[in-house]
């Protein structure tokens, strides 16, 4: 097969042609800012996988849980041919329930949690659904809906700890702390949460329900196709609004495993700065949506950040770099896999010769 | 309330609100006219932003600062195109890695150039001053909200016709029209409808650094993180709604600049930070729920 | 003006489209390329126009050697073509759709309208050719557009006029309207290639007949050194299947019916439509595309809600029920867009035939799919219908046209449903599977099920109906029964405007 040979070498070619790039800006970066490269990099490597009995990796593994929490959410709406990109306001809403129902409720300490993370699913789908509805019953579009209500979840959540349910002793914008009790327990010996046990669980469902399930075949050809899913008659709005529904859930329950294993209060701004959620979204699109690559997608984007953190401790190198290259490289690939995401807003073809 | 609202010092800051989200609309409107689905304003604004202070900063002069928001702005849309035109990209994606790279890159710059964290503010950078119209500026009312702005408002306002005659009338604008509609015949007549979006990519990198510029060197004389503030995607809202057609495009740009404005104003009344910053979000929703069943009531 | 291509070969991947074609376009003859769908007549013309570049070959414009770079070149040459998809911006006016890409400007890039008119007056005169030119085009018929796709040409002086299946979109008699243009073009001494399927037509009007078959070039000469026998040979490289036998069956109950039925339609409202489908004959919608048929269907199949009326199926009323619903009280649909509509095609065969089933316990457990049985039903499908794919695992993309439009027309008629609702089955399919749709269709009627055939070839009408409707403007225009209908009938029921437009040449 020369052919496929041919299309191998250029595949490499252009793959590596992309690394270069990458890493070329990545350089440029670095000596904008005049870093010794060698210690910069020591430092990522140590800053993503190392530390003293491995605490960054734990640290990373830590951010994976919330990045590939988000993406495993965006995973199931994006196959479906869904473009939610709100999923920054389901994961708010979602920990902003999950503080205030721990805060709140009384009760023995599993009760609370167990009540305070479904409550925050629920939350969170709820909030998705509201995306959905828009779009199937007024007819705002759902990327614009979804994105749009960020926004107003992102301020009631401000506002939500800043006055009624504020911790004032604290003197910044927070909650109380959920009762001790119901933190989520570390791994023995590390000071890692075994909230990443729930994403785990979230993941295998995800992959479990995207290749086996009736409906994660359905949901799947709708995004393929609509017009077709809708000509074979699926039922494209129940799928539609389940799909979301169980999206927006698994935001809100990131949301709460945030709140009960790594910050125990709902702080102000704690799930919107560090881009969690466009992260997740760019997490799946490094993947090309395939589901049992999305976790360790979501890995991979955790190290670039928790590194970036080490180098700027090794090296003074500011870590918003993380960013940059998160964007750099999604640019790369994402134009060399794109072809399958949106047969919506591709134009016809015609299959003649 | 309603004191409030005919406050003229409410309605002389219209305009300063209404500038960056016009601006930045227009040169949506160039790429939904030409089939881009460019929505990556967000990050079109942000870094005009940055770069309109550092040009200020350097030179002490605003225009210079302006035009440096206009290179970075095209830079930022040949970046676009490169990997949506280019290389074949999916433009939401593209756009979700420009608004990501315009954060990481202002902050980065931020940290690498000033040094400092959050907000760079000094005397050195020079802002746009207010112009007063002689005659205009006597007007009872609305003399104080057409004169008295800072010039980009003028070029905002004078971008509409222009843009709306190069439309009907300019070659470019023509063939942009049609690669928005039907890009196979420009390929028949053996023109090349990426060529056609590299341009509208180029006029909305410049309008978008434009808008950029009157945020952080106009309204003010400072740039701070993430200083857009979701006004990139009103602008997209603004643009799907009005599929790029100029005239309508100024009219919800004005709606959604009083919003702004207004919830800017109402933080004085005691209502917490919170709901007033919500509200040009939750208008928006609103003003595009209300025209969907608008819509379905003429169709139907 | 003199072409002539020599050795042309081009190649899609491993596909080889058009293999070392040779043949020369003489100034002032009607040149007609036959062949089938996929024979490579397109290719070539593309290829010649400068849309697609040849991997080797030459094209000489009067004996000098040319290379095209783009399009522009071959424009620039003298040469023009009219595509089969209309190259046109609907939202624009006539005019600046007829200078698009050639605007007369300014310095500053501005364009002068009024030059234009000018310019194009010029032109036209003489082949009474008229159209207003500040319309809207969204706004004219079919066969109004193509009179704009020849203003372009006119516009540009070309003196090599391709032309890709001007017919296919037309009525009779706007169709000899065209051909008087074309002969008008002739005796100006312009050369004028005319890509067609229908013989017909070629044996009215062309003075030099080429036919591709496979991408070669099977033959080439003057019509009067050939017969229409031999060509029809030549085209499908062997004898044609027989026409078919109509058996006689008693009619059935009423399947489908629609009262009064009215459609939100693209610039006109569609209806009031009556009309009725019994079990066991096939009901033809004829019609040039653009007047209501594709409204009706979506309206039919429950893709868009009626503004008025009913739509009863085996008794139940419909018009209000999802497309879901509809297809388990009975009505199986096959789609004109196979490409979006009808297929995913980025999912396998398999996940394409299985999508739509009612008997969900056939491929399901439970929640989850039974891959196994899925891969089975495909397996049965593919060998029914004779469908040329890898295997139930390959992608649908991977398919050929003709078989991708097989495994649809499978997955439709295998759920056996009293109604058939088939929107241009064989649209762009090569004569085999044409042959075999067809048969497949008939099959289903003489077994008792209720075809609604929507088809904007008169030959697929001609050939299946039981019953001809004609559609026009968004209502019936008429009934014809399938046995007595002539062309010309039904022809002039399917009469627009454009033929206005086409005033007639002497």
């Amino acid at each position: 097969m020369k052919t496929l040979r041919g299309i191998l070498s250029g595949e490499a070619l252009s793959w590596a042609g992309a690394v270069a790039a990458i890493l070329a800006v990545f350089l440029v970066l670095m000596l904008m800012v005049g870093a010794p490269i060698i210690e910069a990099l020591q430092g990522f490597f140590s800053g993503a996988f190392g530390g003293r009995r491995y605490a960054y990796l734990m640290t990373t593994l830590s951010r994976t849980t919330l990045i590939a929490g988000m993406a495993i959410s965006v995973m199931l709406s994006f196959r479906a041919g869904l473009f939610n990109i709100g999923g920054e306001g389901q994961l708010v809403v979602g920990g902003l329930v999950a503080a205030l129902v721990g805060v709140l409720l009384p009760g023995p300490p599993l009760f609370v949690l167990t009540a305070s993370i479904l409550a925050a699913m629920v939350a969170g789908g709820l909030w998705a659904l509201l995306a959905g509805v828009l779009q199937l019953y007024v007819g705002v579009p759902l990327l614009v809906g979804s994105l749009l209500l960020n926004y107003p979840a992102r301020y009631l959540a401000s506002y939500m700890v800043a006055h009624p349910y504020r911790d004032v002793q604290s003197g910044m914008i927070q909650s109380h702390l959920v009762p001790m009790e119901t933190w989520l327990p570390y791994f023995p010996g590390t000071r890692l949460d075994i909230g990443i046990l729930f994403v785990g669980v979230a993941a295998a469902f995800a992959i479990v329900y995207s290749y086996t399930t009736v409906h994660g075949y359905h949901s799947r050809l709708n995004g393929l196709s609509p017009d077709f899913a809708r000509a074979v008659g699926l039922p494209v709005k129940k799928l539609t609004l389940q799909t979301l529904a169980m999206s927006g859930a698994i935001a809100g329950l990131v949301g709460a495993v945030a709140v009960f294993g790594i910050h125990h209060r709902y702080i102000d701004g704690m799930l919107v700065q560090p881009l969690y959620a466009w992260t997740g979204i760019i997490a799946v699109l490094l993947v090309n949506m395939v589901p049992w690559a999305v976790p360790l997608s979501g890995f991979f984007f955790a190290a670039v950040q928790t590194g970036a953190a080490g180098m700027e401790r090794a090296a003074s190198v500011p870590k918003e770099i993380a960013f940059i290259m998160q964007a750099v490289i999604i640019l790369f690939v994402a134009s060399r896999v794109s072809g399958a995401l949106t047969a919506s807003s591709t134009r016809r073809e015609t299959d003649n010769v | 309330m309603f004191e409030l609202i005919f406050d003229p010092s409410f309605a002389e800051s219209i305009p300063r609100f209404v500038t960056p989200i016009l601006l930045a609309a227009l040169g949506g409107a160039l790429c939904e006219r030409a089939g881009v689905f460019n929505i990556g304003l967000e990050g079109f604004i942000l870094t005009g932003a940055f770069f309109a202070v550092l040009g200020s900063y350097y030179t002490g002069s605003p225009w210079i600062g302006a035009l440096t928001a206009i290179l970075a702005g095209i830079m930022l849309g040949l970046v676009f195109a490169e990997f949506n035109l280019r290389r074949g990209g999916n433009p939401i994606v593209v756009s979700i890695a420009i608004n990501i790279l315009a954060a990481g890159l202002t902050t980065y710059l931020l940290r690498a150039i000033f040094d400092v964290i959050g907000a760079f503010t000094d005397p050195n950078i020079v802002p746009f001053r207010p112009i007063h119209i002689p005659l205009v500026e006597s007007i009872p009312f609305l003399g104080r909200v057409l004169s008295g702005q800072p010039v980009l408002f003028y070029i905002a306002v004078a971008a509409v016709p222009a843009i709306h005659y190069f439309l009907a009338r300019h070659r470019l604008g023509l063939r942009i029209r049609a690669a928005g509609e039907n890009p196979a015949a420009l390929v028949a007549g053996g023109v090349s409808p990426r060529i056609v979006q590299l341009w509208s990519l180029i006029g909305c990198g410049a309008l978008c650094g434009l808008a950029g510029a009157q945020l952080s060197i106009a309204n003010v004389s400072l740039f701070v993180e993430n200083m857009s503030a979701g006004r990139g995607w009103i602008a997209v809202v603004a643009v799907l709604l009005t599929r790029g057609r100029p005239w309508p495009l100024f009219l919800i740009a004005i709606i959604f600049g009083a919003v702004d404005s207004l919830s800017f104003r109402v933080q004085g009344l005691g209502l917490a930070q919170q709901f007033t910053d919500m509200m040009p979000y939750v208008a928006t929703l609103l003003v595009l729920v209300a025209l969907s069943w608008w819509r379905k009531r003429q169709t139907i | 003006m003199r072409v002539d291509l020599s050795g042309i070969t081009v190649r899609f991947g491993p596909v080889t489209a058009v293999d070392d074609v040779s043949l020369g376009i003489e100034p002032g003859e009607i040149h007609a390329v036959l062949g089938e769908n996929g024979a490579g007549k397109s290719t070539l013309m593309n290829a010649l126009f400068g849309l697609v570049r040849p991997e080797s070959g030459t094209i000489s414009v009067d004996g000098k050697e040319r290379q095209w770079t783009s399009p522009q070149d071959a424009i620039g040459a003298g040469l023009g073509m009219v595509h089969q998809h209309f190259m046109l911006q609907d939202s624009m006016s006539v005019l600046e759709n007829i200078v698009l890409c050639s605007e007369p400007a300014n310095s500053l890039g501005f364009i002068s309208f009024a030059e234009a008119r000018r310019h194009l007056d010029e032109r036209a005169q003489g082949h009474g050719i008229a159209l207003p030119l500040d319309r809207q085009v969204g706004a004219l018929s079919v066969g109004e557009k193509q009179v704009v796709e020849i203003l372009k040409l006119l516009y540009r002086d070309a003196r090599v006029l391709i032309l890709d299946e001007p017919t296919s979109v037309l009525t009779p008699q706007e169709k000899d309207r065209l051909f008087a243009v074309l002969r008008s073009f002739r005796a100006e001494g312009r050369a004028i290639v005319l890509i067609t399927h229908k013989l017909d037509e070629v044996m009215e009007i062309a003075d030099h007949v080429s036919v591709m078959r496979g991408g070669r070039l099977i033959s080439s000469e003057p019509l009067s050194a050939t017969s229409k026998d031999r060509i029809a040979r030549e085209i499908i490289g062997g004898e044609l299947p027989p026409t078919r036998e109509r058996k006689k069956r008693p009619l059935g109950d009423v399947v489908l019916s629609a009262e009064n039925l009215e459609i939100a339609g693209r610039g006109f409202t569609v209806g009031p439509l009556s009309f009725s489908v019994r079990a066991g004959e096939i009901v033809g919608i004829a019609g040039v595309s653009g007047n209501g048929q594709a409204d009706l269907v979506e309206a039919l199949v429950g893709l868009k809600r009626p503004l008025a009326g009913t739509v009863s199926l085996l008794d139940q009323r419909i018009e209000q029920q999802d497309i879901e619903a509809r297809r388990h009280i009975g009505m199986s649909y096959i789609p004109e867009d196979r490409q979006r509509t009808g297929l995913a095609l980025g999912a396998t065969a398999s996940e394409n035939a299985n999508a739509g089933r009612d008997d969900r316990a056939a491929f399901a457990r439970g929640p989850f799919l039974n891959r196994g049985a899925m891969a089975d039903f495909a397996r049965a499908l593919i060998d029914r219908f004779r469908i040329r794919v890898a295997g139930p695992s390959a992608a649908a993309d991977t398919m050929s046209g003709g078989n991708k439009q097989k495994l649809v027309v499978g997955r439709e008629l295998a759920r056996n449903t009293p109604l058939v609702i088939a929107e241009n089955p064989t649209w762009g399919v090569d004569i085999g599977a044409i042959d075999f749709i067809y048969g497949e269709l008939m099959r289903m009627r003489d077994e008792g099920h209720a075809v609604l055939l929507i088809s904007t070839e008169l030959d697929e009408i001609l050939a299946l109906s039981d019953r001809i409707l004609v559609m026009y403007e968004g209502r019936i225009a008429g009934e014809v029964s399938g046995e007595e209908a002539d062309r010309d009938q039904i022809g002039s029921l399917m009469t627009s405007r454009a033929a206005d437009a086409l005033a007639e040449v002497a």
